[in-house]
């Protein structure tokens, strides 16, 4: 049998990393499975494109945004000058336009596994409260606002300090009017409308990072509390934890929603109050903690969307630790070059 | 109180891991021993009576750092 290519966006490797090499990552550690990786990057900077040890080959996207007619002319491309069985998208900003052509990758044989458009709307961050009070669980009380009236009389709601999050990206925790302000300005040049913002909840924020199949069921849960993260709010260390009322709350979403796809799930939980935080639709940058205490989602995924044998769900254990790392890489120009002149290396 | 120690990871040096919210502590000799009691189902004076006994302590003294110990792990959340 002929290796999979799949394509990886989010490879992106650095301060605040794009998912991509770790799903990347991930699908080589499957020793039965038989993977290429396609790197699909925006910039030739990406770490990714270098890294030739973990990406097999990449390429330079066009923006999805914008129609579409480049992008998905760029994936024939590729499917036709080097192959591409699969594309599995990590970065939030472009899963809505590959949801909306699945239909024609499909008939083209490029596989996606994803939400449909509904799923995707419905854990926007203005509109968990459906899914918070489908699956019970509690939500900060949350506004989306759409201008400097809606963000004051928000405030005022809520009472500062409170959360000032862009609608895909980015988070912050305002302590005044003018920082709140200030933040409004910078998510809207950065992601646009809405702002959300929100009511300051404390407790353990706790995460989890699964896969569901599209009929109800999970392919694969686990569960991580973030020790340390970056002046951006990145993981940096942190550790597995098995937190039943997470793990079911999260199975309930996946049971509910008939979710299709990789997700990240988000709460803050304090004693046996689990507020919902956030869902994101996508593999999370630290999905490798996952393959890394034996729950390889990446490889589950494509496993599951080729039919191929899935092995029994293992276990993982609680208290085992991640810790990102830097390292450099050392090459010449050629690569670069190539990136940068005929958009794809080597 | 039980159910929620008992789910406790307690290392032989005294260090503690708590499963279902990743937090970790490190507890003194004597603690480890007061935390293991506690989760064998000791009652809290019968804990203090064995360690005033054990360091050569006044039992009111003991009761007192028992008591302690005990809400100190309730304020962590580690019992109800």
């Amino acid at each position: 049998m002929r290796p999979l290519k799949i394509g990886l966006s989010g490879i992106n490797a650095v301060d605040n990393p794009g998912p991509g090499i770790g799903v990347a990552r991930s699908l080589k550690e499957d020793p039965d499975l038989q993977v290429q990786v396609v790197g699909l990057a925006y910039d030739a900077m990406e770490p990714g494109l270098f890294m030739d040890w973990v990406v097999d080959k990449s390429f330079i996207m066009p923006y999805p945004s914008g129609g579409g007619d480049a992008f998905l002319e760029r994936l024939l491309y590729i499917q036709q000058h080097y192959g591409l069985d699969c594309v599995i998208p990590n970065l939030d900003a472009e899963l809505p336009h590959y949801i909306k052509w699945a239909r024609t990758l499909a008939d083209r044989s490029i596989q996606t596994f994803l939400p449909s458009m509904e799923q995707f709307r419905l854990r926007g961050k203005d509109r968990l409260v459906e899914i918070a009070d489908r699956i019970e669980l509690a939500l900060p009380e949350t506004r989306a606002v759409t201008n400097l009236e809606g963000l004051v009389q928000a405030i005022d709601d809520l009472e500062l300090p409170v959360m000032v999050k862009g609608s895909y990206y980015k988070a912050h925790r305002c302590h005044t009017l003018p920082e709140a302000l200030t933040r409004y300005h910078e998510l809207v040049a950065e992601w646009g409308y809405p702002v959300i913002v929100q009511e300051v909840v404390s407790g353990d924020e706790l995460n989890v990072v699964g896969l569901g199949d599209g009929a109800g069921h999970h392919l694969g849960l686990v569960g991580i509390k973030k020790l340390s993260v970056t002046a951006q709010g990145k993981i940096w260390t942190g550790v597995t934890v098995r937190n039943e009322a997470v793990l079911e709350a999260a199975d309930r979403f996946v049971r509910a929603y008939q979710w299709r796809g990789p997700f990240e799930f988000e709460c803050m939980v304090q004693g046996d109050r689990v507020n919902l935080i956030e869902v994101n639709p996508r593999f999370p940058a630290w999905s490798y903690f996952a393959t890394g205490v034996g729950v390889n989602l990446p490889a589950r995924l494509v496993r599951h969307l080729f039919g191929m044998p899935l092995p029994a769900l293992p276990e993982y254990e609680a208290g085992k630790l991640f810790i990102r790392y830097t390292y450099e890489l050392v090459t010449d120009m050629a690569s670069f070059q190539k990136a940068i002149t005929r958009g794809e290396v080597p | 109180m039980m159910q929620k120690l008992s789910r406790l990871a307690v290392s032989a040096e005294g260090f503690v891991f708590n499963p279902a919210s990743g937090d970790s502590f490190q507890v003194s000799a004597t603690g480890l021993r007061v935390l293991n009691a506690l989760r064998e189902g000791q009652a809290e004076d019968q804990i203090a009576h064995s360690l005033a006994e054990t360091y050569q302590v006044e039992l009111e003294d003991a009761r007192r750092d028992v008591a302690e110990f005990c809400a100190a792990l309730k304020s962590f959340g580690l019992t109800s």
